[in-house]
């Protein structure tokens, strides 16, 4: 089976304590239905200028990580936007 | 998506008039809760299950003023904890779009994956599927 490319929307940071279980959680949810998840985290204000979709459509789905206030709000919520509009799987936590 | 333009989250706006996102009358920070799943959202069908607990490490969630207006929308609230607030939301008419105010990835474990992000990546492999059908049928996605 194809790897799964999941896109966390966040500000990565180690010392949160949700940032690492969420790359963990993906593993274990992947073992589950044998597919194995590529995750890859892109940082809110690289979605904040100019964003047409491009960096977002490569993947399967989209997670919005927590970690408020975001580095860029306006960033953040344009990745949820296309997700919603453009019919994307979508989790926030 | 509600048409409320100035909607606002109380910890970068906490002096704004429409504080959507509001500071939580108790900090939920390491905190477990029930939460009642409504039955038939996507939320329940991961779960197979009516009540569920869940770890929470947040201080801010729906303004319980907003509540009935954002369930009169396209957004529904899907699981709310025992004094009926909010806890998660979904979109009723999407493959799969859920926002919770806990945090199921602190509770995976590798024998025990959460089934939330078990129903998650699920509906990406249906989409990963259907996405590739339609380009191979040439269509642009």
């Amino acid at each position: 089976m194809k790897p799964l490319k999941v896109g966390i929307i966040g500000d990565y940071d180690p010392n949160l304590l949700s940032h690492i279980p969420t790359n963990e959680a993906l593993g274990h949810a992947g073992a589950a239905l044998s597919v194995s998840v590529h995750s890859s985290w892109v940082p809110t204000q690289s979605l904040a200028n100019g964003f047409d979709g491009s960096t977002l459509k490569r993947f399967d789905a989209i997670w919005c990580a927590p970690g408020s206030p975001y580095k860029s709000m306006d960033g953040a919520l344009r990745g949820i936007q296309f997700a919603r509009e453009r019919g994307w799987p979508f989790i926030a936590t | 998506m509600l048409g409320i333009q100035d909607a606002e989250h109380e910890e970068t706006a906490p002096g704004a008039p429409t504080r959507i996102i509001s500071k939580l009358a108790c900090s939920l920070v390491g905190r477990t809760q029930t939460i009642r799943v409504v039955p038939g959202s996507h939320a329940h069908q991961a779960y197979g299950e009516q009540e569920v607990i869940e770890q929470f490490y947040c201080n801010y969630g729906l303004n319980p003023e907003f509540r009935d207006k954002v369930d009169k929308g396209q957004l529904k609230i899907t699981g709310v904890d025992l004094g009926g607030e909010a806890r998660i939301v979904e979109l009723s008419d999407h493959p799969f779009y859920v926002a919770t105010l806990f945090v199921p990835q602190i509770s995976s474990r590798p024998e025990r994956p959460h089934p939330l992000i078990v129903a998650y990546l699920r509906a990406a492999l249906a989409f990963q599927t259907s996405r590739r059908n339609s380009e191979e049928r040439g269509r642009k996605f």
